[in-house]
């Protein structure tokens, strides 16, 4: 390396110091002491104390912990699909060509402006099993709605549907792919007489399927750490339904003191997910990449 | 431009102007060192609106009755124990602090708090000074970890209106249990659509029915977790019979219809509710949000052979860290605050009742008891007062009875069952500070 290069290479740290002084402070450490605290016994205001492995081994005794992680995964494993699907058909729609487009597109998207706090007291009144809107929509069909958020079996489902409301987030994703996709492609398929379901799934979809597996994979990551929403709009009940594996962590963390407990939990939290996106990864031969074809 | 004669530096004028220059000097001086007399203490409290405007108009006048210590306080909802837990555990915390019940023992016990058993002695302070079972409250194996700020306490509620339109004694609450669940069945309605559209009765506080069945959910003396109880049992049972006679499923969609407690639309004043379990915050409630509710206030009823006198007692608490900068002032601030006269203005402006036992008769605080008022009083006085436990297990062991009631609930266990599982639970963590 030379003087010059020497220097240009401080000077470069010297520039994003501030963003790795906040990342070492901020980040790695409490990481790596979350690590240390989930061998520990600690209550945050004494001094931890080691145990060894004995909060996994709890873990694992622990009925909430099996519960939660039922939850989340639940959440996840019929929430996820429903939003993909549901922003994917929004998407296409919107990038049709129609009048007022750019209205439309700002009404999808809008509801995910809204702050998490706001939407889901929005949705509480909306699921409300008396007077809610949904229930006397069902009720003028001549069905007695069900109890919703206040059901244990309909307060999972009642979280999926309200959180179908914030697809524009991942609207707005496939949106851009969708532009991106060549219409040379759209033209050939025409010329070689392709249905709309066959230009659907031979250019739109294989085209899009790196936008999918980024949504998936955001989706993943998202379920797995859901809090706001189910903090406020149940709180983890009736009967721990909606007891999600963050809201349990929080309650062991700052409730019960717990919180040794709680960084093991984090950890576990952590493992869960790197496997499921690894099991994404090996299993992403669906996705196309054009570049490198 | 030639300065006029006055203007001319002469000896005198300088020898005068240095003078001046010297006496500011010292005053100055003077003010700084009084300035730096003065300890600025910090003070986090968890009141807004007009009880927080009574907070400050205390803390001002505290201010301004003596020159050594300046309280600054600042609103830190008590809610935000994340904040309060992050300022102790970094060992950098306000000087005073507001804190909710259960934190004060799991805090006390971890070392993040100040004993301040001996300059409550030191002050001439003691368990007579407060009222019944209160001293005990936030004190664990002889430490006093914090001073109660006002005292929430809870009694039976009948809406006398709701009584007569059934055809029943307005004046006559229910005693016993039987009494009760006779009733509940009588002001229980359903609606065409096999909705609830009133529920005679609402248990909300699990613990109080244990307390009123005999049991209890720690012995205050050995500090042992008894959530198997005998008694606990027996009201869980009691419980269980309840949530199956009015199914959880039809019970919690009523529920989730009900509006905020803090409004016209809370369920008790629209009838939704005849009767339940209420503070004497309802005083000031109803005032506000139902004024032309007729509902009466009473002891809980209890089994023949239970406890007919049961008083449940809530608070929050002021606490000291161990760790302020400025302990002693904080202590002597926590002390003028905590007095008769301050205790019974502040109870009055948040229509709670002061802990100290002298205030309850100081005018600004006796002179707005209504009779409602009188009953929670009389029941503070006389009754069996508890108070959640103080363990350093915290809310671990209320969410464990929560547990235990939602598997009566659902009926994945016995009454029994689920709360020897809580005992574990809780005794097994508790086995950790041992």
């Amino acid at each position: 390396m030379t003087r010059r290069q020497r220097r240009d290479l401080w000077l470069g740290l010297a520039f994003v110091s501030p963003w790795l002084i906040g990342f070492v402070v901020f980040t790695v450490y409490p990481v790596l002491a979350s690590l240390y605290f989930s061998f520990t016994d600690y209550n945050v205001v004494s001094a931890p104390r080691w145990i060894g492995a004995r909060n996994y081994t709890d873990l694992f005794a622990d009925p909430l912990f099996g519960k939660t992680l039922y939850n989340t995964l639940y959440l996840a494993a019929i929430g996820i699909p429903f939003s993909l699907g549901l922003s994917l058909v929004i998407a296409m729609l919107l990038n049709n060509k129609v009048r007022l487009q750019g209205l439309f597109r700002t009404v999808y998207f809008l509801p995910s402006v809204v702050p998490a706090v706001a939407a889901a007291l929005l949705w509480r009144w909306f699921l409300n099993p008396d007077y809610g809107p949904v229930n006397e929509f069902l009720w003028q069909l001549g069905i007695n709605g069900p109890g919703w958020l206040a059901d244990p079996t309909w307060s999972k489902p009642a979280l999926i549907l309200a959180s179908l409301w914030g697809v524009g987030g991942s609207m707005v994703i496939y949106l851009a792919g969708l532009q991106n996709v060549p219409v040379a492609l759209y033209e050939a398929a025409d010329l070689d007489g392709a249905s709309r379901w066959q230009r659907f799934r031979f250019v739109t979809l294989p085209m899009l399927s790196p936008v999918i597996l980024f949504n998936l994979i955001m989706g993943i990551i998202t379920s797995f750490q859901a809090f706001t929403n189910i903090y406020i709009m149940t709180g983890g009940g009736p009967s721990n339904s909606t007891l999600v594996y963050a809201l349990y962590l929080y309650q062991n963390a700052f409730q019960f003191f717990r919180m040794g407990y709680a960084s093991a939990m984090a950890w576990v939290l952590l493992a869960i997910t790197a496997v499921a996106l690894v099991g994404v990864f090996r299993t992403s031969g669906w996705v196309y990449y054009e570049a490198r074809s | 431009m030639t300065p006029r004669p006055s203007d001319r530096p002469t000896t005198r004028n300088l020898r005068r102007r240095s003078l001046r220059a010297w006496v500011a000097a010292l005053a100055s001086l003077a003010l700084l060192s009084a300035a730096s007399a003065q300890t600025e203490i910090t003070f986090w409290q968890a009141w807004g609106g007009s009880e927080g405007q009574a907070l400050q108009a205390l803390v001002d006048e505290f201010n301004a009755s003596q020159a050594e210590v300046r309280v600054r306080s600042s609103f830190v909802p008590i809610g935000d124990g994340e904040r309060i837990l992050a300022s102790l555990a970094g060992g950098a915390p306000a000087d005073l602090v507001t804190v909710w019940d259960w934190m004060v023992v799991p805090l006390g016990y971890g070392g993040a708090l100040a004993d301040l058993t001996d300059d409550l002695s030191a002050a001439g302070v003691g368990p007579e000074d407060y009222l019944p079972g209160i001293w005990e409250y936030g004190a664990y194996q002889g430490a006093k970890y914090g001073v109660p700020t006002t005292i929430n306490v809870y009694a039976f509620m009948w809406n006398k209106d709701v009584f007569a339109a059934a055809g029943l004694d307005p004046e006559a609450p229910p005693r016993t249990i039987a009494e009760l669940d006779a009733l509940t069945e009588q002001l229980t309605t359903v609606d065409a659509r096999g909705n609830m559209r009133r529920l005679g009765f609402y248990p909300n506080v699990t613990a109080i029915y244990c307390y009123a069945f005999g049991g209890q959910l720690y012995d205050p003396e050995t500090l042992e977790v008894t959530l198997d109880h005998p008694g606990n049992v027996a009201a869980f049972e009691w419980l269980t019979a309840f949530y199956k006679k009015y199914d959880i499923a039809k019970i919690r969609r009523f529920q989730a219809g009900w509006g905020d407690m803090a409004s016209p639309f809370n369920p008790f004043y629209r009838g939704q509710i005849a009767m339940q379990e209420g503070g004497q915050w309802e005083v000031a409630f109803t005032r506000e949000y139902a004024p032309d509710l007729n509902w009466g206030v009473t002891n809980f009823p209890a089994p023949e052979d239970g406890r007919a006198d049961v008083t449940p007692v809530q608070s929050s608490f002021w606490v000291i860290p161990a760790q302020a900068t400025h302990k002693a002032e904080a202590t002597r601030f926590l002390l003028w605050l905590s007095a008769p006269e301050q205790s019974a203005r502040f109870a009055a402006a948040l229509a709670n009742i002061p802990p100290r036992r002298d205030a309850l008769a100081m005018p600004v605080f006796a002179d707005t008891i209504t009779p409602h008022m009188q009953t929670y009083i009389d029941m503070l006085l006389t009754g069996y007062v508890y108070t959640p436990p103080g363990l350093p297990v915290g809310l671990y062991l209320s969410d464990q009875l929560n547990q235990a009631l939602a598997a009566v609930q659902d009926g994945t266990a016995t009454a029994r069952e689920a709360l020897e599982t809580a005992q574990r639970n809780v005794q097994r963590e508790l086995e950790k500070y041992r």
